[in-house]
């Protein structure tokens, strides 16, 4: 070969080099903008959690943006409606003083707004249990007409045209592209870091110096392990069960609980346990809110107690709470208030213009 | 020069290795009794005497395998599919890397199999925004049939089946098998073609009677869905093996 041609050739490869250098430049550069992982907390003497991270890790590009969304009034029809507008911090992720949900166009659902909150030890969502998988809630309030009301695919065109979507997506998911698999396991993303599990009560449990229940908190502990912690099993203060308590039928809102779901008439009237963690931040209570106050609760358990062929043979007579035995409680339940998740500042609102 | 064929060799694009396309195209036809499906123009009679018109017809097929002549089964890679009347490119399904091999019918399911129902948000056609998963109660609506008929008793006249359910006792999942007329020779790097008709007219007749006087809307998992279900299990059948 030629002197000439090798020239030639060096300097092709020469050149193809300096290509590749910089494609590995840029490459460095792009493994630089991945999302960085975000590693969860998981509270030392919970269950391994139900939700299954790994088609969806944890990023931290993902989490922020589940939780921009998550406080996007613009998710609904008419901007006006926010996750975050039903699921209040400060109420533990429930709806303050709110019976029933409320959405957009002044509409009103039948049941009250579940607290969220350890999603990521649920099977089942919604009070009956109805949605299947946490991936899955976000559909249900963003297209419910009583709710949020979107039309989904509105929704994702929106979201493309909205520049700061789309650099958002680009750092959570490594593209500007804007799918509902990409906007729901960000919201995913977000709920699985609400973790409630620093309550006073962990804290003794967890034997941490210093930290003891008062006599009547104690006193407290021991009438609900005597008489709650079957269904509000612990860690979780609920075995996710669904139930009937005997909560009076409340004709004007004609819900059948889980039965609506399963289609099995042994289910009518029975709802999912809820938690008692944050109990007291996250009244009303029961499904459909009636009980505003924590005494309310437990005058009806001790005395209000209406059994159906359905009702728990747990609760079918009542649960006796004398006056000094409910005040007890509440001191106890007032323990299981976790103020390192509502007073979270990587929860708190984002507050969008 | 070394260096310069490792650099050339690099950049050639990886065409060699490419295996050849075999594939098997389904084309769907649709029918109602017999006669095409015009939708909203077209006004038909069911088992029950009643007339009506078809306003949408849509369904999921998924979970393909292929029966070899000397009687295996082969499933074929997890493909999903939703056929919808008013998309002419949707009715054409194309199943990929198909071995070649003779074959003497396909099995398949109408709807979207269990483990998809209840793992979380999917995309593609499996994307909640095609409106055919349930907000309220998790799953996947199977297959749907609108319409429009005077012996809905409603103000709207219309129909709605929307059937699913993935759990027992209400499952509507049931695999499918269509024989084909003749035995399928699919050739390595050739694109095989079977016709297939799917007759919605079958919804209301082939395993029992359904009258919009008895059932108009069905939204929810149960017996009424299954009772179509049962229906529309016959709805498909192998008109003809084209190539």
């Amino acid at each position: 070969m030629n002197r000439k041609a090798w020239y030639i050739a060096s300097a092709f490869c020469l050149l193809l080099l300096l290509v590749q250098a910089g494609r590995k430049e840029s490459r460095g550069y792009s493994a630089h903008a991945a999302p960085d992982p975000y590693v969860l907390q998981l509270p030392p003497g919970f269950p391994p959690p139900v939700y299954n991270f790994s088609q969806n890790p944890l990023t931290k590009q993902g989490v922020a943006l589940g939780r921009f969304m998550f406080y996007d009034y613009r998710l609904s029809r008419d901007s006006t409606v926010s996750c975050g507008f039903c699921h209040q911090q400060f109420a533990a992720f429930g709806h303050f003083d709110h019976a029933l949900s409320h959405g957009v166009g002044g509409q009103q659902g039948i049941r009250s707004v579940p607290v969220i909150f350890n999603m990521i030890w649920q099977k089942e969502f919604m009070w009956d249990g109805g949605v299947n998988n946490l991936e899955m809630q976000p559909l249900t309030p963003l297209t419910d007409h009583a709710e949020m009301a979107v039309d989904l695919r509105e929704l994702l065109k929106k979201t493309q045209r909205d520049a700061r979507y789309r650099k958002m997506f680009k750092e959570a998911f490594g593209s500007e592209e804007v799918t509902s698999e990409r906007m729901f396991k960000a919201i995913t993303q977000f709920v699985a870091t609400m973790i409630s599990a620093g309550s006073k009560y962990d804290s003794v449990m967890r034997k941490i110096p210093g930290v003891y229940f008062s006599a009547e908190e104690s006193a407290g502990y021991t009438i609900f392990q005597q008489k709650c912690a079957s269904c509000h099993k612990e860690p979780l203060f609920t075995d996710l069960s669904y139930r009937g308590n005997g909560l009076p039928y409340f004709a004007p809102l004609n819900d059948a609980g889980r039965m609506r779901i399963t289609s099995d008439s042994t289910d009518y009237l029975k709802f999912k346990v809820p938690t008692l963690r944050n109990i007291l931040k996250s009244a009303p209570y029961m499904h459909d809110g009636r009980f505003f106050d924590i005494f309310q609760v437990f005058a009806f358990y001790d005395h209000g107690v209406e059994p159906l062929p359905g009702t728990d043979p747990q609760v079918k007579k009542g649960i006796p709470l004398s006056a000094t035995e409910q005040r007890q409680l509440y001191h106890f339940l007032n323990t299981l208030t976790d103020y390192s998740l509502i007073k979270n500042e990587e929860l708190s609102e984002v507050i969008i213009e | 020069m070394c260096c310069l064929l490792m650099c050339c060799s690099s950049l050639l694009p990886a065409t060699a290795g490419d295996p050849p396309h075999t594939a098997l195209r389904l084309s769907v036809r649709h029918l109602v009794d017999g006669k095409p499906l015009v939708r909203r123009d077209s006004v038909y009679t069911n088992a029950s005497g009643e007339t009506f018109t078809i306003t949408r017809f849509r369904y999921y097929l998924s979970n393909f395998s292929l029966l070899t002549t000397d009687g295996k089964e082969l499933r074929l890679p997890p493909n999903y599919f939703l056929v919808d009347d008013s998309i002419p490119s949707s009715k054409e399904i194309v199943l990929n890397n198909i071995p070649a091999g003779n074959y003497s019918g396909i099995r398949f399911l109408i709807g979207v199999d269990s483990i998809r129902n209840a793992s979380g948000v999917q995309a593609g056609v499996l994307a909640p925004e095609n409106g055919l998963f349930w907000t309220w109660n998790s799953g996947y609506i199977m297959a749907q049939l609108e319409g429009v008929s005077p012996a809905v008793k409603a103000p709207s006249h219309q129909f709605l089946f929307h059937i699913g359910g993935y759990r027992k006792p209400y499952s509507v999942l049931q695999p499918l098998t269509l024989s084909f007329p003749k035995p399928l020779v699919v050739a390595a790097g050739k694109e095989s073609q079977i016709k297939v008709v799917a007759d919605a007219g079958k919804w209301f007749h082939a395993a029992g009677n359904v009258s919009f006087q008895d059932v108009a809307v069905i939204m929810a998992p149960g017996p009424n869905a299954l009772k179509i279900a049962a229906n529309y299990f016959h709805m498909f059948e192998v008109e003809e093996i084209v190539r």
